[in-house]
């Protein structure tokens, strides 16, 4: 594989009370960028495949300079050659699949290169009003990879989707990450998909970069909780299997000396399955046995407590990892929570989902 | 029913003036509605009022103005009657002109409609796809706004067939020459020539259901 080409991205625009202002250069395969609806997601991918031009700055993609306030610079979209995936897929609704596919001129082997992929050869005739949402996607990435891009955007283009359907899509996405050597930026605001896909993450807040960095630290470090406040986060954990047993549907990880137990997922013994816990699924107990039926409890310290929100954001350390949990204020002062104090976690083995391999 | 030749005259101009009208209008129309629907630029309050102030003025007036600017003396037809020694007024190419600019505002308005439902979005991924916004133009915009041009051509078409006050300021009510349609329901009306006018209104109805018909089979789901 050869070195991606960097894309810089320097520039500002703003669009009535909003500002996107962004700064940073995007150095791996693949990027995501992380952000509630709002943060400027949108207006970004927009300003780098040219339908949007900003009011200043720069955009440069390896040494071509693409857009440059200072020396007039602004090359339409036709002739920056991104493919673009949009949320609602924008098919044309006058042609049919492969005419879609077909609209960006592209040569047979490539348009037959991402017709495989994506595995869309019985629906060429169709019309995208024929088609499901999930088929609809994959015929958007595919017009889009066709078109042979230097570069994918790919503008939450699960997100129209049920979770059913984004398990089936991802799949497809790492092909294309491993068949296609070109660079992916992805935008979404589910850190499970971010984690599932990049190389490297950028938190976009109120059209900044809040943060960025390898995904699963930026998503994982106690540092995150902001993070995890603006976007809803689930815990992230990376654990080793260490039992998986269909009979009674258990799959049983490794964390620490500790264990925590899942529902029943295939995986060999020693396999590292992510795993994602909604923070207000995890209940925090003085106390290591409760009569309760939930599978988990889990011992550690608290490492911080942020109260700066209507809910209290608790850092509990588990062995070596964090877990972001939210409480009232009112739980926290009864139980009379502190920084050191021990705790135990306790977490429904069904509010456990397993993230994508 | 027996129709006389004045009658065929009539709506033979008629339909002669309607179809050139609409072949002289359609381009520009299509242009301006481009520039309403899809642009934003200085002055586009004023084209537009431009363009659609015929849908509003009194077609009698409207009819005034253009004879003030096509007269031998006005700014457009002395330019012309100097230049090629043509006079436009009470010329069938009055006729033209005074349907068209009737009926334009019509034509645009279907046009605008049309164009303005095509999501910007849609054009915009054309524009990735490495669509020049000509190509995009012919490709998405216009197939994807049909049925509001569609539905603009037929009404301005059949506005163009019943055009009566612009049409009787500018070009008169020359039997042969520039009576149309409706100038001639109002000659036979005055003359008191009813079995002619039971004909021509037979005649007139009959037209405008049709292309009315014709406007909801193509822009009616």
């Amino acid at each position: 594989m050869t070195d991606s080409p960097k894309i810089k991205l320097n520039f500002r625009k703003c669009l009535g009370n909003f500002t996107l202002a962004v700064n940073c250069t995007l150095e791996r395969k693949v990027s995501a960028f992380l952000g509630v609806s709002g943060s400027g997601k949108s207006t970004l991918l927009n300003c780098i495949s040219g339908t949007l031009i900003p009011d200043e700055g720069e955009i440069a993609f390896g040494e071509e300079v693409l857009y440059a306030s200072a020396s007039k610079i602004n090359t339409p979209p036709e002739k920056r050659r991104f493919g673009y995936v949009f949320q609602e897929g924008y098919l044309f609704p006058h042609l049919t699949v492969a005419q879609n596919i077909r609209y960006g001129q592209p040569s047979p082997r490539k348009t037959s290169a991402a017709v495989d992929v994506l595995e869309i050869s019985e629906l060429l005739q169709r019309y995208p009003k024929e088609l499901s949402g999930g088929q609809r996607q994959r015929v958007a990435i595919a017009r889009a990879l066709a078109m042979e891009p230097r570069m994918l955007l790919m503008d939450e283009p699960l997100a129209a989707l049920d979770s059913a359907l984004k398990d089936r899509i991802i799949p497809y996405l790492h092909h294309i990450k491993d068949a296609f050597d070109i660079p992916i930026l992805y935008v979404t605001h589910t850190f499970s998909e971010a984690v599932a896909l990049a190389d490297e993450a950028f938190l976009i807040a109120d059209g900044k970069i809040a943060a960025s960095g390898e995904p699963h630290q930026l998503l994982t470090a106690p540092s995150a909780m902001p993070i995890a406040q603006l976007t809803g986060v689930e815990n992230i954990l990376f654990l080793p299997v260490t039992l998986s047993d269909k009979i009674l549907g258990v799959t049983s990880l490794e964390i620490g000396n500790q264990s925590l137990v899942i529902p029943y997922t295939e995986a060999e013994v020693g396999e590292v399955v992510p795993v994602a816990i909604r923070a207000e699924d995890i209940i925090i107990s003085l106390e290591p046995e409760l009569p309760i039926s939930a599978r988990n409890t889990l011992r550690g310290a608290i490492q911080g407590l942020d109260t700066k929100s209507e809910r209290t954001w608790v850092s509990i350390l588990v062995e070596c990892h964090h877990l972001a949990v939210k409480i009232t204020h009112e739980a926290r002062e009864q139980m009379e929570l502190r920084e050191g104090r021990e705790v135990y976690c306790v977490i429904k083995a069904s509010a456990i989902n397993r993230l994508w391999d | 029913m027996r129709i006389t030749p004045a009658e065929v005259a009539a709506l033979s101009l008629s339909i002669k003036v309607a179809l050139l009208s609409l072949v002289i209008m359609f381009p520009p129309g299509l242009l301006i509605g481009w520039l309403l629907a899809k642009r934003t630029f200085r002055g586009k309050t004023l084209l537009n009022t431009l363009v659609m102030g015929p849908l509003v003025l009194p077609p009698i007036v409207s009819g005034y103005l253009l004879l003030i600017l096509l007269g031998k003396h006005g700014v457009i037809g002395g330019f012309i009657y100097r230049a090629f020694g043509i006079e436009i007024v009470f010329s069938q190419w009055a006729v033209v002109l005074a349907v068209s600019i009737i009926s334009f505002p019509l034509l645009v308005r279907g046009i605008v409609t049309g164009m303005a439902s095509v999501p910007v979005e849609l054009e915009n991924a054309a524009r990735t796809l490495g669509a020049s916004p000509l190509k995009v133009f012919w490709t998405i915009t216009l197939p994807l706004a049909y049925r509001g041009i569609i539905g603009g051509t037929i009404l301005g078409f059949s506005k163009s067939l019943g055009e009566f006050g612009a049409t009787i300021m500018v070009a008169g009510n020359i039997p042969g020459k520039t009576q149309t349609m409706a100038l001639a329901i109002f000659s036979a009306v005055h003359l008191g020539e009813d079995a002619s006018v039971y004909r021509l209104v037979l005649i007139s109805t009959v037209v405008a259901f049709v292309a009315l018909w014709f406007t909801e089979r193509f822009t009616l789901r």
